[in-house]
C-alpha cells in the first residue's frame, strides 16, 4: 500500500512536472502581463501566474521569449498572441468599440457622482444671513451655554 | 435520520412562510395575536434549521456515505475538524449553514424585541422570514443536502466519500466562511428594520440607533472574513497571493465598501439628519449585494477558483434580486416626505462634505468592482465575444481611488463640522502634510521610484500624523488638566468618546493595511530546482537545500523539504515547505513555509520534485511589508470593539440652526 502510494505520487509530480522554470525574465513578465491566464482556474496574468507546469502559461512565456529573440515588439507580440486566443487572452478589455466602455465608465460614474454632490451642495446649500449684529445679552447667553456644555465634557 | 433532516427544512420552510403572512396579515389587522404566532414561528424555524444542521453535522462526523452530500465532501480519514468544515464545503450545504446564521440572527431580534419597537417588528419579522424563505426553497428543491445515494429505487452507500478539497483542509477555512457568513446574513437586519420604518412611516432616526450595534458587528465579521479569506490565499495557494480580484473575492469586498460608507454618512443623519434618503439606498444596497455575492459564487454566472460548481438556484436568486429592489425603491420614491434633511449644509469645506465625498468615492470603487466583476458576461451579452478582466483593469481604476480615499481618511475626521476655514485648515494639517512630503523625499532619496507606493507610504505618514495629532491634543489636555499621565490620559479621552477614537483606531488599521498593501509593488520571485546540499539566492536570502523526505498518514502522501536560510552567512531560519498528495482526491496541496517579520516575508514553496525525485523545484518569494496587512486588521478589530463600548460621556447632538453672522469687527446695536 505505501509503495503504491509513493509510486502515484512520484507519478502525478512527475505529469505535472513541466519544466525546471526559474525567474520570469522581466522582459516576459512585461509583455505577460499585458495578457491574461486562460488555464481557467487562476485569475493571474501570464506574467504573474505562479502555477507550476500551467498548461496556459508556460508555453505562452517560451512564445513571448521567442518572439522577442527574433526582435519582436511587445505590441506585435501580444497582437499575435490576441489573433490565437481572441480578445479574451488580453488582461485587460480592449479599449475599442464598446469593451472601451469597461474603463471609461468608472470614471464616468464618479463625474455623476460628483455632479450629483455639486447638485446635492447647490440644493441644500443655506445662504449666510446677514443680520446687523446680536445683542450683548444674547451674545452672553450663547456663551453661558456655551461654558455649560464644555463643562459637562471635563 | 435524512428524513428527519429534510422534513425539518421543509417544515421550516413552510414555518418561514407562516412567519411572513402572520406578520404582515398581523400588523394589517392590528391582531397582536397573530403577530405573536408569527414571532413564535421565528423561533420555530430557527429549531428545524438548528436540528436539520446538527443532522448534517452528525452525518459528517460520523461518516453517513449514504448521503449525496456527505459522500462528495467528506471520507473516513479527514480529521474530525474539517469533517465539521465539510458542513459549508459544498452548495447544499454552505446554503445549509446560510439558513442557520439566518435563523440565529432572527431568533436574536425577535427575542431582543419582544416588548420593544413593537409597530416596526411585524414589518421586520417579515423581511427577516422572506430571506429566510429565498433560503429554505433553495435547500429543498435546488440543493437539498439530504438527497441520498440510490441505486434503482434502494438507498446504497459508497464504502467512503470523497472528502473535502485539499485546500480547503486548512484552519482558517474552518472559521473563514461562517465569519464571512456572519456578516452576508448579518446585513439583513439593518436592512429589515429600515424596510420597517419605511413602511411604517417612522420620522425619526430610531432604526439608526436600534440598528447601529448590528451594522458595526456585522461589519467586523465582514471585514475579519475577508481578512481571513486573504490570510487562507495566501498561506495556501502557494504563490502567496492574498487578493487577486477573483469575482467570489470581489463579491465579499461589494457589500463591505457599502456598509462602510453606511457606517459613515450615518453620522451625518444621527448629528445633522441629513443624508436619510442616501442611508436608506446605502442599507438596501449592502443588503442587495450581500444576496447578489451570494448568487455570483453559486449560480457559475462567472468563473472562479473559489465558486461552487454551476447549479440551478440562479433564478431564485435573480426573482428575489428583482422583486426585493423594486418593492425598496417603490418605497423609498413613496416616502420621501419622511426622509426628508432637517439641516441645510453650510459650506462647501466642511466635515459634511467630506463625507459626501467619503461616500462617493466608496461607491466609485463598489461600482468599478462591480462593473469589472460583471463585464466579461456583459461584453459577451453585447458583442457575443469573450473578453478578460484581471487584475490589470481593477488595479489601474482602484489604486487611484484607493489613494483618494486614504487622502480623505486623514482629512475628514479633522475638518469642523458646518464650516472650515482656510486658517483652520492650515493649523489642522499642516504638519501633517510636511510630514508626508518628507517621506516621500526621503524614500525618494533612498531610490525608490514607484509612483504609486510612494504616494501610499507619503499618505499613511500623513494620515498617521493627523489621527496621533488628534490623541495627542486631547490627551494632553486631559493629562494637565487632571494631573494624570499621557496613557492613563488617552485611555479616559478614548473612553469618553469611544466612537471617535475607536473611528480613529479603525483608519489607522487601514494605513497599517495600505503600508501592507503598499509593499506589494517590490515582491521578489524566484523558482529554481536544487538538489541536497545546492543553494538557491532570493533578495538577501541564501536558501541552502538540507535534504527532502517523504512519507504519508491516512490522509495524504508527502514530501518535505528542509531549507536552511541564511543572511550575510548567519543563519536566518529553517524552513519545510511540504508537497501533499490527498489520497481520496489524488490532488495535489502545498504547505508553504513562512518566515513572517515586520519588515518583509520569506516564502518558500515545494511546488515540485524533478523526474527522479532526488532535487525539489522551490519557488521562493520576499514579500515586503505584508505582514502588516494582517496587523492592520487586529487594529480595525480593537478599533471596532472601541467602538462598541458605550462612552463614558452621553454625547448629544444638537440640531443646530445658523440664526445670522455678524461681521467680524462689528459693533453690537440695540434693536
Amino acid at each position: 500500500m505505501r509503495f503504491q502510494w509513493k509510486s502515484s505520487l512520484l507519478l502525478i509530480v512527475a505529469a505535472l512536472c513541466m519544466a525546471q522554470e526559474s525567474m520570469v525574465p522581466p522582459a516576459v513578465r512585461r509583455v505577460g502581463e499585458r495578457l491574461s491566464c486562460l488555464c481557467g482556474v487562476c485569475k493571474n496574468t501570464v506574467g504573474t501566474c505562479d502555477m507550476m507546469g500551467c498548461h496556459y502559461t508556460a508555453p505562452k512565456r517560451e512564445q513571448i521569449a521567442s518572439m522577442q529573440a527574433k526582435g519582436e515588439s511587445d505590441d506585435a507580440i501580444v497582437a499575435a498572441i490576441v489573433k490565437e486566443q481572441g480578445n479574451q487572452a488580453l488582461s485587460e478589455p480592449p479599449q475599442q468599440g464598446f469593451n472601451a466602455m469597461a474603463l471609461l465608465m468608472p470614471f464616468v460614474m464618479i463625474a455623476i457622482g460628483l455632479s450629483a454632490i455639486y447638485w446635492f451642495i447647490q440644493r441644500n446649500r443655506r445662504q449666510p444671513v446677514t443680520v446687523d449684529a446680536l445683542h450683548p445679552e444674547v451674545l452672553d447667553r450663547f456663551h453661558a451655554a456655551a461654558e455649560k456644555e464644555f463643562e459637562k465634557l471635563d | 435520520m435524512e428524513n428527519l433532516g429534510a422534513l425539518s427544512i421543509l417544515l421550516g420552510l413552510c414555518l418561514a412562510i407562516y412567519a411572513v403572512i402572520g406578520s404582515l396579515i398581523g400588523a394589517w389587522k392590528q391582531n397582536a395575536f397573530l403577530i405573536k404566532s408569527a414571532e413564535r414561528a421565528v423561533i420555530a424555524v430557527w429549531g428545524l434549521v438548528t436540528l436539520a444542521s446538527g443532522i448534517l453535522v452528525h452525518a459528517m462526523i460520523t461518516g453517513d456515505f449514504r448521503l449525496v452530500y456527505v459522500a462528495q465532501y467528506s471520507n473516513l480519514a479527514m480529521p474530525t475538524i474539517y469533517k465539521f468544515a465539510a458542513w459549508w464545503g459544498g452548495q447544499a450545504g454552505s446554503l445549509l449553514l446560510w439558513n442557520f446564521l439566518l435563523s440565529c440572527y432572527a431568533l436574536v431580534v425577535v427575542l431582543q424585541n419582544r416588548n420593544k419597537h413593537r409597530q416596526i417588528m411585524p414589518y421586520v419579522t417579515a423581511v427577516l422570514m422572506c430571506t429566510q424563505v429565498l433560503f429554505l426553497v433553495l435547500i429543498c428543491f435546488a440543493a437539498n443536502p439530504f438527497e441520498v445515494l440510490t441505486v434503482g429505487k434502494g438507498i446504497t452507500a459508497v464504502p467512503d466519500g470523497k472528502g473535502l478539497n485539499p485546500l480547503l483542509q486548512y484552519w482558517t477555512m474552518v472559521i473563514h466562511p461562517p465569519i464571512l457568513y456572519l456578516g452576508y446574513v448579518g446585513f439583513v437586519v439593518p436592512f429589515a428594520f429600515a424596510l420597517g420604518s419605511l413602511i411604517t412611516r417612522q420620522p425619526g432616526d430610531n432604526w439608526i440607533h436600534t440598528t447601529r450595534r448590528w451594522a458595526i458587528v456585522t461589519w467586523l465579521f465582514q471585514t475579519a472574513g475577508i481578512t481571513l479569506g486573504a490570510g487562507w490565499s495566501y498561506a495556501v495557494l502557494g504563490w502567496g497571493g492574498y487578493w487577486v480580484w477573483d469575482p467570489v473575492e470581489n463579491a465579499s469586498f461589494l457589500p463591505w465598501l457599502t456598509s462602510t460608507a453606511f457606517l459613515h454618512s450615518v453620522m451625518m443623519q444621527e448629528k445633522k439628519g441629513m443624508m436619510k434618503v442616501w442611508n436608506m439606498v446605502l442599507v438596501s444596497a449592502t443588503f442587495f449585494l450581500s444576496i447578489f455575492g451570494t448568487f455570483l459564487t453559486r449560480s457559475g454566472i462567472v468563473s472562479s477558483v473559489h465558486a461552487f460548481a454551476q447549479s440551478p438556484v440562479g433564478p431564485y436568486f435573480l426573482t428575489f434580486l428583482a422583486l426585493g429592489i423594486v418593492i425598496t425603491t417603490w418605497l423609498i420614491l413613496d416616502r420621501l416626505e419622511f426622509l426628508k434633511s432637517e439641516t441645510p449644509l453650510e459650506s462647501v469645506i466642511s466635515r459634511e462634505s467630506s463625507f459626501l465625498f467619503n461616500n462617493l468615492i466608496l461607491l466609485a470603487s463598489c461600482f468599478a468592482i462591480l462593473w469589472g466583476t460583471m463585464f466579461p458576461v456583459i461584453s459577451e451579452a453585447v458583442t457575443g465575444e469573450k473578453i478578460s478582466v484581471g487584475a490589470p483593469f481593477f488595479n489601474r481604476v482602484n489604486i487611484p481611488i484607493g489613494l483618494f480615499l486614504m487622502f480623505l481618511t486623514g482629512v475628514g475626521p479633522l475638518i469642523a463640522w458646518r464650516r472650515s476655514t482656510a486658517e483652520s485648515l492650515k493649523r489642522a494639517f499642516l504638519n501633517s502634510a510636511i510630514g508626508g512630503l518628507l517621506t516621500i523625499g526621503v524614500l525618494m532619496a533612498f531610490g525608490m521610484r514607484h509612483p504609486y507606493a510612494l504616494m501610499s507610504f507619503g499618505l499613511c505618514m500623513f494620515v498617521t500624523l493627523t489621527i496621533s495629532s488628534e490623541f495627542y491634543k486631547g490627551s494632553r489636555s486631559i493629562s494637565n488638566k487632571d494631573g494624570i499621565g499621557m496613557f492613563p490620559a488617552m485611555i479616559e479621552l478614548t473612553h469618553r468618546n469611544t466612537r471617535r477614537y475607536g473611528g480613529y483606531l479603525i483608519h489607522m488599521g487601514v494605513v497599517l493595511c495600505f503600508i501592507g498593501f503598499s509593499g506589494a509593488a517590490f515582491n521578489l520571485d524566484l523558482t529554481q530546482e536544487i538538489g541536497e546540499g545546492q543553494t538557491m539566492k532570493i533578495g538577501r536570502y541564501i536558501l541552502a537545500m538540507k535534504n527532502i523526505t517523504m512519507g504519508e498518514n491516512d490522509n495524504y502522501v508527502w514530501r518535505k523539504a528542509m531549507v536552511e536560510a541564511t543572511v550575510d552567512g548567519k543563519p536566518y531560519a529553517i524552513m519545510e515547505p511540504e508537497g501533499r498528495v490527498y489520497k481520496a482526491q489524488n490532488e495535489p496541496y502545498h504547505s508553504v513555509g513562512i518566515v513572517r517579520r515586520l519588515n518583509e516575508d520569506l516564502y518558500i514553496n515545494f511546488a515540485n520534485t524533478s523526474v527522479d525525485g532526488k532535487k525539489a523545484v522551490i519557488q521562493a518569494y520576499v514579500f515586503p511589508l505584508v505582514s502588516w496587512i494582517w496587523i492592520g486588521f487586529w487594529v480595525m478589530f480593537a478599533g471596532t470593539i472601541v467602538c462598541l463600548i458605550p462612552s463614558k460621556v452621553r454625547l448629544e447632538y444638537a440640531r443646530t440652526q445658523v440664526v445670522g453672522m455678524v461681521e467680524k469687527n462689528a459693533i453690537p446695536v440695540e434693536k
